[in-house]
């Protein structure tokens, strides 16, 4: 069974003024464990993609199975559970909270799940060193260069214990060395755990590393390619 | 805990804001509450003063003295009433009066007052007026009528200590009647309005005038529970209903609406203060979510429920009044305790304050009912502010907040 199952998928904004067709059936099927990007021209619909995967949108028409869940004929309420117990995030503008050091900005997701204070720390303080970043759990993101935010952020995102992650443009503000640093970890991470990554990028480097790389154009794919990398 | 401990790191993203809101906060509570019991002692002194003064706390008059104002509606076989109501325990003390309305004629002027007989000895236990003599004494028996006056009357009538004055009436039997008195003492209450318009002779003086030696007018007592004056009074009435028995509040009746109306207009007043405070919280509070609206989206976008948003944002807002709060309300009861005991002199406003009756020291008094209840308020209002912003919060769409993704 695919991890991520989208058949006929439409979005349409605006469409009782001038519609603007976002998605345009598009199926895409995303297996455990692949390492995808998303690639087209910009309006190509690569972050509606993306968002409605993660349930933060709602298709015009289609559906979109996670791990054989509808997740559209779930409630709110449910939805938003769903996305806190199998879906992890990673933003391009990393956007960790400000207040919280790195080992709480990890640890707070576990702690929306119920999870004990030991369990958090314990994950939070796994997953940071994982990413690389064991002698800065108690910085805040003000304290972090930009890579070390994003590093935080990917390790919020496993923190859950997701069944996939999505990430819209996670090296776009990253210099080469922290893009290339951060695709390094997430491939690793990729291969040891066999996390399913799905990105949405304009970044060749992220294309070079992914084994996937299915391309959107006008909201429709163009082209789906698998790679041996 | 997740929630106690981000919405409390939150508020002290921006502290001057934050400082700012929990200092108008704790102010507006310290100076709110000390304005209340400021307020609340001056009306207690008020109503004190004139109680003490001349009220007393039960009057019994027949009931057409009160009709007709004359002298000859009197109370009957007075003594045996006296004896009567000293056998009640709850009877402190009485006084008897005789009274007449008149003209105090001077060389300079004349004015109308009411002439008012009393025996000192018991007076004192009714009155206060005697601990307001600032000139002379009080109706000592060494000159031939002796009367005390008002020193406002005795400004008006240009009389000083040993002056005459010629006090001129209708007697019971409706004829006129004069006498000339010898102003003995000057005395000066809270109340200008009362210095002007009431003069006291000894009662033989002035019943030897109207023509009824032991004529009782009036008969003023005092009680061991004002609180219970009312019903004293109905008890009284029940057992004397050939006269009229009124306490306090039916005597003065601007008295009773003074106290009954304190605690309205102190919430009313302290209400108006908590939604000014209350808008400017709300104002902090929208401007605090619209800032974070990326970070909102963020949190609901990776799994935090919609009631978990509106807890935060409504623990934040308790947070930034329950900061402020219990200081302020520990300030003003150290204010209030500190200048209760000292006394607030206001005697630059003593001429205003004398005309309505008001003392020119006041002491600030509040029951501790008073702080836990505007608590209450507070935390109302916490709710009541937390409620537009959360709303805000709750209707962020998390793709939208974190479009720029």
């Amino acid at each position: 069974m695919a991890v991520i199952e989208t058949n006929n998928l439409k979005k349409i904004y605006n469409d009782d003024t001038v519609p603007v067709h976002a998605l345009n059936d598009v199926d895409l099927h995303i297996e455990k464990g692949e390492f995808t990007a998303i690639v087209g021209p910009s309006g190509s619909g690569k972050t509606t993609l993306l968002n409605i995967i993660g349930g933060l949108d709602e298709p015009t028409s289609g559906e979109v199975k996670v791990n054989g869940t509808d997740l559209f004929s779930l409630s709110e309420s449910e939805l938003i559970n769903y996305r806190l117990h199998h879906i992890g995030f990673v933003f391009q503008a990393y956007n960790l909270i400000p207040v919280l050091t790195a080992m709480e900005n990890v640890s707070f997701i576990l702690q929306l799940q119920g999870r004990s204070s030991k369990e958090c720390k314990q994950r939070s303080m796994e997953l940071l060193q994982e990413v690389g970043l064991k002698d800065r759990l108690n910085n805040r993101p003000n304290e972090l260069s930009g890579g070390q935010q994003q590093r935080v952020a990917v390790a919020r995102a496993l923190a859950p214990y997701p069944d996939f992650i999505l990430a819209d443009e996670p090296t776009a503000n990253l210099d080469s060395v922290s893009s290339g640093n951060l695709l390094d970890m997430m491939a690793n991470l990729n291969e040891k755990e066999n996390m399913t990554f799905i990105f949405s990028t304009h970044d060749q480097r992220v294309i070079d590393r992914a084994r996937r790389v299915v391309t959107l154009v006008d909201g429709k794919i163009n082209k789906d390619e698998k790679r041996d990398v | 805990m997740l929630i106690l401990k981000l919405g409390w790191k939150n508020i002290w993203r921006s502290p001057i804001r934050s400082g700012v809101v929990i200092g108008a906060v704790l102010i507006g509570t310290w100076a709110g509450i000390f304005i209340l019991a400021f307020s609340n002692g001056m009306t207690k002194q008020y109503i004190k003063d004139q109680l003490d003064t001349y009220v007393g706390h039960i009057q019994i008059h027949d009931p057409k003295y009160l009709q007709e104002n004359l002298p000859q509606y009197s109370i009957s076989q007075p003594d045996s009433l006296i004896q009567q109501l000293k056998s009640y325990p709850f009877i402190t003390n009485i006084a008897a009066h005789s009274e007449v309305q008149g003209l105090a004629m001077s060389s300079a002027n004349t004015f109308g007052v009411s002439i008012i007989g009393i025996d000192t000895t018991e007076e004192k236990k009714v009155s206060t007026v005697y601990t307001d003599i600032k000139k002379g004494n009080y109706l000592k028996n060494d000159v031939r009528n002796p009367v005390i006056i008002g020193q406002k009357l005795a400004d008006k009538l240009d009389l000083r200590l040993h002056s005459k004055l010629i006090l001129n009436f209708q007697d019971i039997h409706n004829e006129i009647s004069a006498g000339a008195f010898r102003v003995v003492g000057i005395f000066s209450t809270n109340n200008s309005t009362f210095d002007e318009q009431n003069i006291f002779v000894q009662k033989d003086d002035l019943d030897r005038l109207l023509g009824q030696p032991g004529l009782v007018d009036e008969l003023v007592l005092r009680v061991d529970n004002i609180k219970q004056a009312p019903n004293y009074a109905k008890r009284l009435q029940k057992k004397y209903p050939d006269l009229t028995v009124q306490s306090w509040g039916d005597i003065a009746p601007e008295l009773r609406y003074a106290d009954a109306s304190m605690d309205y207009t102190m919430y009313i007043f302290m209400g108006v203060l908590i939604l000014a405070l209350t808008l400017g919280i709300i104002n902090t509070m929208l401007m605090a979510v619209m800032e974070r609206t990326k970070e909102l989206g963020m949190l609901m976008a990776v799994g935090m429920n919609r009631s978990r948003v509106f807890s935060m944002i409504l623990i934040e807002t308790f947070y930034l009044i329950f900061v402020a709060v219990p200081i302020g309300l520990l300030l003003a009861w150290g204010t209030v305790a500190v200048t209760a005991h000292t006394g607030i002199d206001v005697s630059a406003f003593s001429k205003g304050l004398a005309a309505y009756g008001l003392s020119t020291v006041i002491h600030p008094e509040l029951s501790g009912i008073y702080y836990l209840n505007i608590s209450i308020m507070m935390g109302i209002a916490a709710i009541l502010a937390a409620i537009y912003p959360a709303w805000k919060a709750l209707n962020l769409k998390p793709v939208e907040a974190i479009r720029k993704l």
